[in-house]
């Protein structure tokens, strides 16, 4: 059980966005149903209100088929609501487009591109379309350009000798780190992942958890990651939004389960996963999901329960 | 240490044959079809030495010279002093052969826009709307049946030919490579997006330098289909080209014409073929085939 002081801030903290910061992300009741042929109309998400602040490390959190992946894809532009509205930076979301850096579980590289053109794609498209690369300027731009990628995948933990090489020949986590780089060089004030890390083996995985976040610490870009894996949830975040599948039979019709501040967020990230609170908080949420999941079907639930305490 | 080999490994699955065994077994079908032909070929001689069905080996030989040595019966006959060059250039087997490749180049190269056709179709729902129901109704259209209307059209000089090689092989071409662009991931087009790619970036930067190993493979698929088409064109109507010659020589029974005819036309296939794969490997050092 969660303890009283713990309880008392996680109330605190529910359903709350910070005032005092821009608002970057805005889903206004937000509603997604698609056409399931006899069945009439399946919705997948419904009722979505948030807000989420300029800077926030927001973590969407959710047992398979709730519709985590559907929010961040209306988001990214990739989806439309049949109802209500989606903003970043006070926007209309018509398209995909640059405002948001996106790093996706598999398939995030071009794999006819090396590490470094895989990296360099982003800026030299937005530095000059063809044409403008003829010009003497675009070539000292392309080396400046070059020294800083080194410089950012060196940071990632890759060798110089990885430069050069295609994504085929880097391991899953390799490619994880360089699509993150490809991402974040771009300097998009949205960065949004989709369960980035699920394929990845546990210590790699821990590896780019710190990594993340010491990024996320230093440039503070507004970052929104969903995954399955509580743990990796809790650790990463700085607010966790836990949704649930969509009951037509269910008075809150809302998916969101649960909306709160992450109270361990405050921690040192190399002490949060230590800390007694964070294991209190563990339980807490993942008791929620539990719950939450017994009451929308009675299959067997060890399904979808993993050793690192995901849902 | 290596096991030694069983008969009965010859029908297991898990088995390595050793590289000597692959290599050996590779040839084995030719030597076999090498053997039974001259078999073949000495029975029928001993029956009737004037036998031209199943030509000897000397006299394959001796067509194999006159082909590529001396000019065709309808040119004018070449100066007895012309040097091995200008026997060779001026050879039957020449002429026809530059007819040929000719026509083929040229088909070729009126296929590159429908392997764009088929790109623009999986990328632009559009385009997609727009043509896919037509392109899949054009190709089931027996091609050899609008013959006919391409001689009409074309008069029977060489676009005729050329059209039926394209009319043949594009609709085929294009679905190919609709199918081949729609299997890129979508994760990978979103991304293009979201690093500032225009529509056109992402479909030339992105998808066709993606897909462009697998477009190759399906233009080597479609190389005998080209070929088929093409020799069909030239056995109808043409006066030169590696078909017609074969067709001329069927009249005469010159088997000794036709069958180096026959496998110098695999031969520049396979090589062709060869190129192409290559090309590939060199020019796509990323791409890891299924």
């Amino acid at each position: 059980m969660v303890s009283a002081a713990l309880r008392l801030e996680v109330e605190t903290f529910s359903v709350a966005a910070p005032a005092t910061r821009r608002t970057e992300i805005a889903l206004r009741d937000v509603s997604v149903a698609y056409p399931a042929g006899r069945e009439g109309v399946k919705t997948v998400l419904s009722g979505i209100h948030l807000e989420i602040a300029a800077g926030e490390f927001v973590v969407i959190l959710g047992e398979t088929g709730c519709g985590k992946s559907t929010m961040l894809r209306l988001i990214l532009g990739q989806e439309f609501p049949t109802g209500g509205t989606v903003e970043v930076d006070a926007k209309p979301v018509k398209r995909i487009d640059a405002r948001c850096g996106y790093v996706p579980q598999k398939y995030s590289l071009f794999p006819d591109r090396t590490v470094l053109g895989n990296v360099m794609y982003g800026p030299e498209n937005a530095e000059s379309r063809f044409l403008g690369r003829l010009r003497p300027s675009y070539l000292r731009f392309r080396k400046a350009l070059r020294a800083e990628a080194c410089a950012y995948l060196e940071r990632m933990g890759l060798r110089p000798q990885d430069m050069n090489k295609y994504p085929h020949q880097l391991s899953g986590g390799m490619q994880q780190r360089v699509a993150i780089a490809q991402a974040l060089l771009m300097r998009p004030p949205v960065l949004l992942m989709d369960e980035a890390f699920s394929a990845l083996d546990p210590s790699t995985r821990a590896s780019l958890q710190e990594q993340l976040h010491a990024i996320w610490h230093e440039s503070r870009p507004t970052v929104v990651f969903v995954t399955h894996n509580t743990q990796e949830a809790l650790l990463l975040g700085t607010r966790l939004i836990l949704l649930g599948r969509h009951q037509e039979d269910r008075a809150h019709k809302s998916n969101v389960l649960l909306d709160m501040e992450i109270p361990t967020a405050r921690l040192p990230f190399a002490r949060r996963q230590h800390s007694p609170e964070f294991h209190e908080l563990h339980e807490y949420v993942k008791q929620l999901a539990y719950k939450s999941s017994s009451m929308n079907r009675d299959e067997d639930l060890t399904q979808s329960l993993t050793p690192e305490g995901s849902l | 240490m290596k096991n030694a080999f069983h008969p009965a490994d010859l029908a297991g699955i898990q088995v390595r044959p050793s590289r000597l065994w692959t290599q050996s077994l590779g040839w084995v079908l030719f030597l076999l079809g090498i053997a039974l032909y001259v078999n073949l070929s000495v029975a029928r001689h001993k029956e009737n030495p004037d036998d031209r069905v199943a030509p000897s080996a000397a006299q394959i030989y001796q067509g194999i010279k006159t082909a590529a040595l001396e000019p065709a019966e309808e040119d004018d006959p070449l100066d007895p002093g012309a040097t091995l060059a200008e026997r060779l250039t001026h050879s039957m087997l020449w002429k026809d052969t530059v007819a040929s490749a000719r026509r083929f180049l040229i088909a070729l190269g009126l296929l590159v826009p429908a392997i764009l056709l088929g790109l623009h179709m999986a990328i632009f729902p559009y385009f997609g709307a727009l043509f896919q129901r037509f392109v899949l109704f054009f190709d089931k259209i027996v091609a050899l049946s609008l013959l006919p209307i391409l001689f009409i059209a074309f008069g029977i000089e060489e676009w005729s030919k050329i059209m039926l090689m394209v009319i043949g092989v594009a609709p085929t071409l294009i679905l190919d490579s609709y199918n081949i662009a729609r299997s890129v991931p979508r994760e990978q087009i979103v991304k293009a997006f979201t690093l500032k790619s225009t529509n056109l970036d992402v479909a030339y930067r992105v998808v066709l330098k993606q897909v462009l190993p697998q477009i190759i493979n399906s233009v080597r698929l479609n190389l005998k289909p080209l070929a088929l088409f093409l020799f069909a064109g030239e056995m109808i109507a043409s006066t030169d080209g590696l078909a017609y010659r074969i067709a001329i020589m069927r009249r005469h029974m010159g088997m000794d014409i036709i069958l180096p005819y026959v496998l110098w036309v695999a031969l520049l296939l396979f090589v062709m073929d060869a190129l192409l794969r290559i090309a590939n490997r060199r020019l796509h050092p990323w791409y890891q085939p299924l």
